[in-house]
């Protein structure tokens, strides 16, 4: 009973218009990703329909949120959600599609180290933020009461910061000019490990054809939803081409906006350099 | 320090044991496999005809530009018909005109119900024959009954007619498989051979290294010593891994030619096969080996009709 009026206190907190915060919120949004995310992937088990339908349904919320003004996504509930997508992801690769016995030890193997090396760069960008926050980190020497010009309020993390790039609720940090290229190169690994991994659970559950040498393409996905262990697995990777598809436009939104601001004090650097 | 130091290989620990479990060694599929090389197939092979065949023929046919033959097949030829003139005699038997063939292949074929699916399998296999001088006839053995489908018990019922035949090479198919390489021949090695081992829908991987089903060539005096297959397995799979399990109980090793040339298109949607594959059973002991399989083969025939590509033996289980 208490369980349910907090969990309708919080889905009443994603509602434009409401202000209001209660104590135990933080954890149930923290935990109700590691339910949506499982049973969203197995309602679209059903059919090629139903699958379309959760996808744009899950589109559509991403979209809604990344709309919102930011100040009001103050809630663990986006980590989460990113955690949980990975872990699922992760187990119905392991578990789901390995046990087709199609995919080849090396192939695991890269997918493997694509992995530790996304979880590695994410796991630090976070202790990065953290410690920047904490105050443990360089800034915490330089703060202020006044802000400088170079200083900002970062109002989800709630304190000041300069240089302050942005902050990504779906990491529930801060994105500061410590763990910028962490993010970056979090980013890019994460691409790259979906990628791969789509491309062998694809193969795997659809015929494939050879692009060239040993890698294939899927190409023909008729057939999956009979089977429960091929319909879960394909839209597993349907769902991360989506997160896929994401990160894509995340690095290029990087690349066009941020990456400037960030290699500008470099640049300069080297023009003194050669100023001399 | 020590601390630290600790902590650091409790870490490197943790991460090794996951390693171990994330790559379980057993779930892997490998691309590559020990195979027979190219330029040593010719003489690995089995050179034998069937008991009665005779070819007027002077010259022996060459087989060393099949095995070379870089070329694939197109799918597409399902759809289409034969050649005219494809010269082919009624019962599906055939052996090329201009050239003595040095081996005698009886293909045996396990069907029910999928007819469109034989007529292509059909078209498709002559015409790959074709270009492969060996002389050869398809047995495809039909289950009339309303039984679960007993792929094993077909094939040694197929096996019993071809080797009534005298021919001294089987090779068991099954019909939703199309070899796609013409290099891959049609005849027994000195060691029963798994064909099959590049699927398509496999993504071209052995799934694993003991498997033996799809497309197997066999001959005819190591089918009877190993008493053919089992005879039991009703609507479940694992009959291959039963024949596996004879195989290595009388000291035959399996060999296979290299992916490339093993790559086979498989037809039916990989669910299909697994809803008629669902339980696995495996019960192998040598006392079954020796009174379950050809010797135990009891079977009403209804037909044994002479299509004009096929022999069709229909049988009641």
């Amino acid at each position: 009973m208490v369980y349910t009026s907090v969990t309708k206190l919080c889905i009443k907190d994603l509602i434009p218009g409401s202000t209001k915060t209660s104590g135990k919120k933080i954890d149930i949004d923290a935990i109700l990703p590691y339910f949506i995310v499982p049973g969203l992937l197995l309602i679209a088990t059903i059919s090629r329909t139903v699958t379309i339908a959760v996808m744009v349904v899950i589109a559509m919320g991403a979209l809604y949120v990344q709309t919102r003004p930011r100040q009001k996504n103050r809630s663990s509930f986006f980590f989460s959600w990113t955690f949980s997508s990975g872990v699922c992801m992760f187990l119905i690769f392991e578990n789901g599609i390995l046990g087709f016995f199609e995919i080849t030890m090396i192939e695991n193997s890269v997918f493997l180290l694509l992995l530790s090396c996304t979880l590695y760069f994410f796991y630090k960008m976070k202790t990065i933020a953290e410690n920047e926050l904490t105050g443990s980190g360089t800034k915490g020497k330089e703060y202020s009461p006044v802000l400088t010009s170079d200083s900002h309020y970062c109002q989800i993390c709630q304190i000041e910061v300069n240089e302050r790039y942005f902050h990504s609720i779906w990491w529930d940090c801060c994105i500061l000019r410590p763990n910028y290229i962490h993010f970056l190169a979090g980013h890019t690994f994460a691409f790259a490990t979906l990628l791969l991994g789509t491309n062998l659970g694809l193969t795997t559950v659809c015929q494939p054809f050879i692009l060239y040498a040993a890698i294939l393409m899927p190409l023909d996905c008729e057939d999956i939803y009979y089977d429960f262990n091929m319909s879960i697995c394909f839209v597993a990777c349907i769902y991360a081409l989506g997160y896929a598809l994401v990160i894509a436009m995340v690095l290029i939104r990087q690349l066009i906006v941020y990456l400037p601001k960030y290699s500008e004090p470099q640049w300069k650097k080297l023009v003194n350099v050669l100023n001399v | 320090m020590r601390h630290v130091f600790k902590k650091k290989i409790i870490y490197c620990g943790v991460v090794v044991i996951i390693l171990i479990i994330l790559l379980h060694p057993d779930m892997n599929a490998s691309r590559s496999y020990e195979y027979i090389e190219k330029d040593n197939i010719l003489s690995s092979l089995h050179e034998a005809t069937a008991v009665n065949f005779t070819s007027t023929a002077v010259l022996d046919c060459d087989y060393n530009d099949i095995i070379h033959d870089e070329t694939t097949l197109s799918i597409s030829l399902i759809d289409g018909d034969l050649i005219e003139g494809h010269k082919i005699r009624e019962g599906g038997e055939y052996a090329p005109s201009n050239c003595k063939p040095k081996y005698s292949t009886a293909i045996i074929v396990p069907y029910r119900d999928k007819a469109e699916q034989l007529r292509g399998f059909l078209v498709y296999m002559h015409t790959y024959f074709h270009r492969q001088h060996i002389h050869y006839r398809i047995y495809v053995v039909e289950q009339v009954d309303s039984r679960p489908f007993n792929r094993a018990k077909l094939m040694n019922i197929g096996a019993a007619a071809a080797m009534k035949a005298g021919y001294p090479c089987l090779i068991l198919h099954d019909v939703d498989l199309l070899p796609l390489r013409p290099a891959n021949l049609y005849a027994c090695t000195e060691q029963p051979r798994h064909m099959s081992s590049s699927i398509n829908k496999f993504r071209f991987v052995l799934p694993y290294l003991n498997l033996f089903g799809g497309a197997i060539a066999i001959l005819s005096k190591q089918f009877k010593t190993v008493n053919g297959m089992s005879n039991e397995f009703y609507g479940v799979s694992g009959e291959d891994d039963d024949l596996y399990s004879r195989l290595e109980a009388n000291d035959l090793k399996v060999c296979r030619f290299q992916p490339e040339t093993s790559r086979y298109h498989m037809v039916s949607s990989k669910a299909e096969r697994r809803l008629v594959q669902r339980k696995k059973q495996t019960s192998f002991t040598k006392e079954r080996m020796a009174t379950d399989g050809l010797s135990s083969l009891k079977y009403t025939e209804v037909a044994t009709v002479l299509h004009p590509l096929f022999t069709h033996i229909m049988v009641d289980l």
